[in-house]
């Protein structure tokens, strides 16, 4: 079997993300980059297949600036076979609609079994290349994935899950693995090191122009803080007190 | 403008956010409503008995539960439209519409112009409920089957989910971490959270040590969450958690460590042994909302 895993580089969770100078974007200065979240779980999953049956070959693609070679490295590290990095002038500003479209067209020159996406990038949160890509190749799509064992998906659902069959090719939105992502090991880098990542020009790709939001302003949420925290005394009056606060100052009784 | 309002049912009922779209909707424009009722639903299939009516419309509101997002997402891309997720705020302006969303995982709020037709999928609790308003006259698309390549096989329910009001829609929500220390402590939480009618939630640290499901996990791999009440008990508030909660309106947060995070974004506080507090504070509750 062959798995694709299409994933984003973003900031680090653990970023502190700044707006920039322009109102508009984030400051890039200073950002450690990283897989996003719901693509290292994607990773994951698709590892743990090859891990049960090492004839399973895992490719990884992702479109983004040059730097994204590092994401395609870090995947590389863990354990996917091959990579390719998808770039160009409109790699970053590209749509989920533009970016199924593009990805579709590295699918069908890959020819994956099952194309594996993170339910949502962490950083533009917009959850569409999914369900783009999978309208584009006219294939089905199971979202919140959370296991693939055997030939079951399970997608978790409100109160449980439901569990799904795929009778022909699939895309998975993954939302979790059982296993945590795993870290890339010692050989892993080094081979990671010497594989080729070759590079495809997304303008080459049938993307076309697809309508997006345009980014008008950003800002930080609004601040919190300067609450009143009981730092000592009397637990149970605490409680008292805070309970009357919610209901008389709070009013959210 | 044309609005196509879809309203999601739970247990027959029109869910509470499908209500509070339906009202934004008639301050927006034209609206049509319609329903998708029935469980186990198939958003793909979904999709596709929504499609032609979603095509006449300038701007599709959807609902952005787990179904919701879903189903928006796969409308937006077999339209080609403009799509917004998780909007918390959408006004029309020109010819077209702001709306205000989350990014980078709660740490940034993005205004965006969103040309029209569009299609967005909502919130809980970004838009008040009117009282006393009457639930949109919808008429019921019937999406049955499943999509083209792909079969359900069964349900598996989650052993602790009954009967609460799921999380991205709970107007309270009592969320508690490792500091409850095992998840044979959970039956104060429910305690609490039954006095309060709220939803409960959990830190990662709990759902990854399995105490708890993954369901309830709130923060940046878990659920976006906007409740007017967020009790946080025994959580030190990573940056990940605090992203998915900074949202609520009031936060309450009970840890041991004066120092940790969740204390600077708490509107009330208390150091202290939670073990001590939660018993005391739904006694306090109770009274409190008989008119103590």
């Amino acid at each position: 079997m062959r798995i694709l895993v299409c994933i984003k580089q973003v900031p680090d969770s653990t970023v502190r993300v700044k707006v920039g100078a322009d109102g508009k974007s984030v400051a890039t200065d200073g950002i450690t980059w990283a897989i996003s979240p719901y693509d290292e779980y994607a990773m994951e999953l698709a590892l743990e297949r090859k891990d049960a049956d090492p004839s399973t070959v895992v490719s990884v693609v992702t479109v983004g600036p040059s730097r994204s070679r590092d994401a395609l490295r870090q995947a590389l590290a863990m354990g996917a076979d091959d990579a390719t990095l998808v770039t160009g002038a409109a790699a970053e500003a590209a749509g989920g609609i533009a970016l199924g479209s593009a990805l579709a067209t590295v699918v069908r020159e890959i020819g994956p079994d099952v194309v594996l996406v993170g339910r949502q990038a962490s950083d533009d949160e917009q959850g569409l290349v999914g369900a783009a890509l999978a309208h584009a190749l006219g294939w089905p799509l199971l979202t919140n994935v959370e296991r693939w064992t055997g030939d079951e998906i399970w997608r978790a659902t409100e109160g449980g899950h439901e569990v799904w069959k795929a009778t022909g090719p699939a895309v998975l939105s993954v939302q979790r693995s059982e296993k945590e992502p795993r870290y890339p090991s010692l050989p892993g880098i080094m081979k990671a090191k010497k594989k080729e990542i070759p590079e495809k020009d997304l303008a080459s790709l049938d993307g076309g122009a697809a309508p997006s939001p345009s980014v008008v302003a950003m800002e930080p949420p609004p601040a919190r803080g300067g609450g009143k925290i009981f730092k000592e005394g009397d637990v149970k009056q605490h409680a008292a007190a805070i309970a009357k606060a919610l209901r008389d100052e709070a009013k959210v009784l | 403008m044309n609005v196509l309002v879809i309203v999601e049912k739970k247990d027959g009922e029109p869910r509470r956010v499908s209500l509070e779209i339906a009202a934004k909707a008639e301050e927006l424009g034209t609206v049509t409503a319609v329903d998708v009722g029935g469980d186990r639903l198939d958003p793909g299939a979904a999709a596709s008995a929504l499609a032609e009516r979603a095509k006449a419309a300038d701007l599709v509101l959807v609902g952005a539960t787990p179904f919701g997002r879903d189903l928006a997402a796969r409308l937006a891309a077999a339209l080609g439209r403009v799509y917004a997720s998780e909007v918390a705020d959408l006004e029309a302006e020109g010819d077209g519409l702001v709306a205000v969303r989350t990014m980078y995982a709660g740490k940034v709020r993005a205004t965006v112009r969103l040309p029209l037709p569009a299609v967005a999928s909502v919130r809980a609790n970004a838009f008040p409920l009117p009282e006393g308003g009457a639930p949109p006259k919808t008429e019921t698309v019937h999406a049955g089957g499943a999509q083209k390549g792909v079969e359900f096989v069964r349900f598996e329910a989650a052993k602790e989910s009954g009967g609460r009001v799921p999380l991205t829609e709970a107007r309270a929500i009592v969320s508690a971490g490792r500091g409850l220390k095992g998840p044979e402590n959970w039956k104060m939480i429910e305690e609490l959270a039954d006095v309060l009618g709220a939803a409960i939630g959990a830190s990662r640290a709990v759902t990854d040590a399995g105490w708890r499901p993954n369901e309830e996990q709130v923060g940046q791999t878990g659920k976006t969450v906007t409740p007017d009440l967020y009790v946080a008990l025994g959580i030190s508030g990573a940056i990940q958690h605090l992203a998915g909660m900074s949202g609520s309106k009031v936060i309450v947060a009970v840890n041991k460590d004066p120092d940790a995070d969740i204390f600077k974004i708490a509107d009330y506080g208390v150091v202290g042994d939670l073990f001590e507090f939660v018993p005391a504070f739904t006694e306090e509750l109770k009274k409190v909302k008989k008119g103590a």
